[in-house]
């Protein structure tokens, strides 16, 4: 029967092409959705997720990255004399200003690592080395600060609050979820830039477990043993904040409603042509059951339609969606393509297209048959 | 030999007028009987139950009185979901408006109904085309019906019909969309099904001048058989 629907879409190709291409419509639009939902979710927890080490001590009720407050700095070495912990870190996240030579100001969210083991350092360079940042007043930021800060170089001079800080790396990948500038600079300069920062606080601590303990264990042991922090291992850290910016900021629930908006659009485009196609049909379907045909012969032809809409539109817009990554890229998004996002949208299509169908299944349970003599 | 249709009393009431729920006696107490290789007539004027009686004869609607078998087959007393096999089996149909599906070809028409008896997909395309040829239309078989005209579809219409190799026929004004030299060409068509392959053809017409053609005419009215005439050879 597939063969026949395949005929009835031929046939009408305007109707087709115009079905198709609200098809493609709905599955480009489920696509970059998905596709930059995950972009960002990524992006939320870069850092976390780029950043050896099993666990993360935070403020107590820090919900995510970002905005975590300050702990005091003792803390890291009951950390480091905790049973199961290999090695612990320090690193600073901490709002602050950069003054533009305009004169404007800039948000930037700064990171301060020790440059001595890289860690919650940059990971990968475009260029100089993270270890340049060490003993002075000097910084890192991301290719992608260009946007935000201008042309930046290395051996630029810029002022975060006040204090003039020279450029000796360009880092590449490093986006953040809020879009503000990442700017890497040693953990001692980041105690002193000021701010909410103060010269005896951290703001994480990060902890390697020894071989032979589990995480959990050692995460236990730290919350027996460090009072007024939360602990967490490295994904739930990571998830944490990714879903606080799911769910508190309400976008996750945004990009929800533009996947279920662009399902349902797609479903009437798709439902409403194969029903009309179907009622238009109605007669040779009609015959067809007269001349011996189940419901069943015809239900196939009326699903095979909707089955080869869904597939063609999703091609169309799977190679439509590759195209896009990369103009997106250019506008400082990520939008992730990856075989599971496509087999969730092939899944969405082929539902969507399918439940349009069922409308149609009724019309034929009920075909009159006085319809068939009519002239 | 048993006869292909027996029908006693065979009853239809509409409960659902076309303008709310008044009660059409469409066809009232209907005895008929047709046997192989049979062609029958049914004449009567517009409303007179042709369509009605057709269509029960059929089984593609259910009568609400009376008793119907086909070929021994009690009809009444069969199921709503085994009328497709009953229907598979026994009876083919010819309309007046054709009804081929137009995004098919006359060939693929034709194919549509050996498909859906699952014949072998090179057995069917060949019987299709023999079909097609023994209709006269081997050199339009890849045409799509609306490049077909009226008389040649219903060609197309009757070799459909036939690849069903089904022993029953109903024709329900076959030639009604017809020119009369076109009518007459269909209906010779009919008349060769009956006469050379044992098939019972029960056709409903307003064309009084085909009357000729008949094994046995039927006269209809008000929902009633009121007069037979049996033709002689
Ligand atoms: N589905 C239906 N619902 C209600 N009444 C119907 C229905 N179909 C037919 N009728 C009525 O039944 C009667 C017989 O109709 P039928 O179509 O059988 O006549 P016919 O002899 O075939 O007429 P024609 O020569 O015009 O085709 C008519 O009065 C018609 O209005
Ligand atoms: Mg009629």
């Amino acid at each position: 029967m597939f063969h026949i629907a395949l005929r009835i879409l031929t046939y009408d190709k305007v109707r087709s092409l115009i079905t198709l291409l609200g098809v493609v419509f709905a599955v480009t639009l489920i696509f970059s959705q998905i596709g930059i939902y995950l972009g960002l979710m990524q992006a939320s927890s870069v850092l976390i997720d780029n950043t050896p080490g099993d666990i993360w001590v935070t403020s107590k009720n820090s919900r995510n990255f970002d905005f975590a407050h300050p702990i005091p700095e003792y803390m890291y070495y009951h950390a480091l004399g905790t049973p199961g912990v290999e090695w612990a870190e320090k690193l600073i996240v901490a709002w602050n200003v950069i003054q533009q030579k305009d004169g404007s100001t800039e948000q930037i969210e700064v990171i301060g690592f020790n440059p001595d083991t890289g860690i919650g350092g940059p990971w990968r360079m475009k260029a100089g080395e993270p270890g340049a940042v060490k003993n002075g007043n000097f910084a890192i930021v991301d290719e992608s600060a260009t946007r935000r800060l201008g042309k930046i170089g290395i051996g630029d001079y810029k002022d975060v609050n006040r204090k003039r800080i020279q450029i000796v790396g360009i880092s590449e990948g490093v986006r953040s979820f809020t879009t503000a500038p990442l700017v890497f600079t040693s953990y001692n300069l980041a105690q002193r830039l000021g701010g909410y920062i103060s010269p005896d606080s951290t703001v994480f601590i990060i902890v390697k477990k020894l071989p032979g303990y589990s995480v959990r264990e050692v995460v236990a042991s730290l919350q027996q043993r460090l009072s007024g922090v939360d602990v967490f291992t490295k994904e739930d850290f990571s998830f944490r904040t990714r879903m606080y910016w799911t769910i508190e900021t309400g976008v996750g629930f945004s990009f929800l409603l533009t996947i279920i908006i662009s399902f349902l659009v797609g479903m009437l485009i798709v439902g409403q042509t194969i029903y009309n196609s179907t009622v238009e049909h109605l007669k040779e379907f009609g015959t067809m059951k007269a001349l011996g045909a189940e419901n069943r012969d015809i239900y196939q032809i009326i699903f095979a339609q909707a089955i080869l809409n869904a597939l063609i539109g999703y091609v169309a817009s799977l190679v439509i969606t590759l195209v896009s990554v990369k103009l997106y890229d250019m506008t400082g998004m990520t939008m992730v393509v990856s075989w599971q996002v496509n087999l969730m949208t092939l899944v969405l299509t082929m539902v969507m297209c399918l439940l349009a169908a069922v409308i149609s299944i009724r019309k034929i349970r009920r075909i009159d048959p006085a319809i068939l003599f009519r002239g | 030999m048993e006869p292909a249709i027996v029908a006693c009393g065979l009853t239809k009431v509409y409960k659902e007028g076309p303008v709310g729920p008044v009660e059409v006696h469409a066809v009232g107490g209907v005895d008929i009987t047709v046997n192989e290789g049979e062609l029958i007539g049914l004449f009567g004027p517009s409303g007179s139950g042709k369509t009605t009686l057709l269509s029960m004869l059929g089984c593609i609607l259910r009568p609400t009185g009376g008793s119907l078998e086909v070929f021994g087959n009690d009809v009444i007393a069969i199921p709503e979901d085994e009328m497709p096999w009953i229907r598979k089996r026994y009876i083919s149909f010819i309309f007046q408006g054709f009804n081929l599906f137009p995004a098919l070809t006359a060939f693929e028409n034709v194919m549509l109904v050996l498909e859906l008896r699952k014949v072998p997909p090179d057995d069917a395309a060949r019987r299709a085309e023999q079909l097609i040829a023994e209709v006269g239309l081997a050199e339009r078989s890849s045409f799509l019906p609306r490049d077909l005209s009226g008389g040649q579809k219903q060609r197309v219409a009757i070799a459909r019909a036939l690849a069903a190799d089904s022993p029953i026929i109903i024709a329900d004004e076959p030639t009604g969309n017809l020119d009369h030299s076109n009518g007459v060409h269909i209906m010779r068509l009919l008349r060769a099904l009956a006469s050379d392959r044992r098939k019972s053809v029960i056709v409903a017409t307003h064309d009084s001048r085909t009357q000729g053609m008949f094994d046995r005419i039927l006269f209809m009215e008000d929902g009633e058989i009121f007069g037979q005439k049996e033709m002689v050879k």
